[in-house]
């Protein structure tokens, strides 16, 4: 692998961290950070600098803050970045770019995006009448780590994005105004699945120090409350829920094996590619699942069983395993399994 | 066809590989010099190849992955055992669920 190459993929590993990044901002390097970004932008550092635990705490003190100025986000954020882009693009050419971009920030964009989506919903649905004001606000944030999709396209080339790049390093989101600058804690959690959506089932997904939270399972928000019920499901409260998606996730906490033998399942087809399960539900789609085994044995010996929901058209196991991979079930022959 | 947790890799003959993915720059590398299959998000295990070879990005019916290995290889994983792959080309597939009204990548 050539130089190059190496550089991107370590500076997509150390933004990948960045982005995912809890606990307590450094102060003092994050707000030398602020002051070296309006500095490339040409400004002079804002006068006063003001610390929020959450994203939310931030709208809320920027609600009230006078005498701020206008805000200086397209100076100090959008113009150097959109140059900075333009710049690369001319040295790579078209090809060389999108080359660059999937080596870099192709892949912590969607999950950076999405968060930041979240955090937004969540500090809007929470401003409650003020929706609209809220709304304008967020649009001047400066999204810090969760900007780290470009920045890892950026690493490298180029000192004008380093004031930008330390806050994010060093602090959460930030507003950028002429005389002040809104800075934001980090959050203190940050659950997330294998695919990178917000996950956990027995607290918030996603929380800042002053108790703005987000909860979700596998990507799907939830309320607070719906995850405290779940420590004391049973598969008749399981049975009675009318949301689908509230119930999926009820029987992934559960568990489906749990489920399965409580509820009386029918165990439909066997076959050397595993078992398939079908619960017929009331008013919904039945939830037909292969139960396979992981071919590779645990540390202590024994082989992990685990349930992958499949079409309710299916009829064997083997059509299931196969679907799981885009195949038919005719063409599912695998020689190795590990 | 070799099964590998949630990747299946499945042989394509070289006679059915479009001439521009014959043709297209590999996906790079990543840290540690190998080509990755799949990656965890949070744990950061990977599905990849240490060896040379060459993986290919392709939208379309041999997309969404092309692995290239003219001189055979493995495939290893933290938490897998490894699977040696005689050379010549293979289609990566990420295992998915079922969720009403669309799928899923499963989390290995």
């Amino acid at each position: 692998m050539g130089d190059t190459e190496m550089n991107r993929t370590t500076a997509a590993g150390r933004w990948r961290a960045v982005a995912a990044a809890t606990g307590p901002a450094d102060r003092a390097t994050a707000e030398a950070g602020v002051r070296s970004a309006y500095r490339s932008a040409g400004l002079a550092p804002p006068e006063r600098v003001l610390w929020a635990d959450s994203p939310l705490a931030a709208v809320t003190l920027l609600q009230g803050l006078t005498g701020a100025g206008r805000s200086v986000r397209d100076e100090v954020r959008t113009r150097p970045w959109a140059e900075e882009r333009r710049r690369l693009h001319d040295a790579l050419g078209p090809a060389g770019w999108a080359a660059h971009w999937q080596a870099t920030g192709a892949r912590l964009w969607d999950p950076t995006r999405s968060l930041a989506d979240r955090i937004r919903a969540g500090v809007t649905e929470a401003a409650g009448a003020d929706a609209a004001e809220v709304r304008l606000l967020l649009l001047d944030a400066v999204l810090g780590q969760h900007d780290a999709a470009w920045l890892a396209a950026f690493d490298g080339h180029g000192v004008r994005l380093a004031g930008l790049a330390t806050v994010a390093e060093h602090a959460g989101w930030w507003w950028p105004y002429e005389n002040a600058v809104v800075i934001c804690e980090r959050p203190v959690e940050l659950h997330r699945d294998e695919a990178g959506r917000l996950d956990r089932g027995d607290g918030p997904a996603l929380a800042f120090a002053d108790g703005f939270a987000l909860h979700a399972w596998r990507g799907m928000p939830v309320p607070a409350e719906f995850l405290a019920g779940l420590a004391h499901l049973t598969p008749e409260r399981i049975r009675e829920e009318e949301n689908a998606e509230l119930r999926r996730v009820m029987l992934e906490y559960y568990g489906y094996d749990r489920y399965l033998a409580a509820s009386g399942a029918r165990h439909q087809h066997r076959d050397e590619t595993g078992v398939l399960w079908r619960i017929e539900l009331a008013d919904d789609e039945d939830v037909v699942m292969v139960e396979v085994v992981n071919s590779t044995p645990e540390p202590d010996g024994t082989h992990r069983t685990y349930w992958l929901r499949v079409p309710p058209t299916t009829r064997t196991a083997r059509e299931g395993v196969a679907w799981t991979f885009g195949l038919r079930p005719e063409a599912y022959e695998p020689l190795v399994q590990t | 066809m070799y099964r590998q947790g949630d990747v299946l890799i499945a042989p394509v003959a070289e006679a059915a590989v479009p001439e521009r993915v014959k043709e297209a720059a590999g996906e790079p590398r990543d840290a540690r010099g190998r080509l990755v299959l799949a990656l965890g998000e949070v744990t950061g295990h990977a599905h990849a190849i240490p060896g040379p070879g060459r993986l290919v990005r392709e939208p379309g019916p041999f997309g969404p992955l092309l692995l290239e290995l003219p001189e055979g290889g493995r495939v290893v994983h933290e938490e897998h055992a490894p699977i040696p792959l005689p050379k010549g080309w293979y289609r990566v597939v990420r295992q998915r669920e079922y969720v009403p009204g669309a799928y899923r990548i499963v989390a290995d």
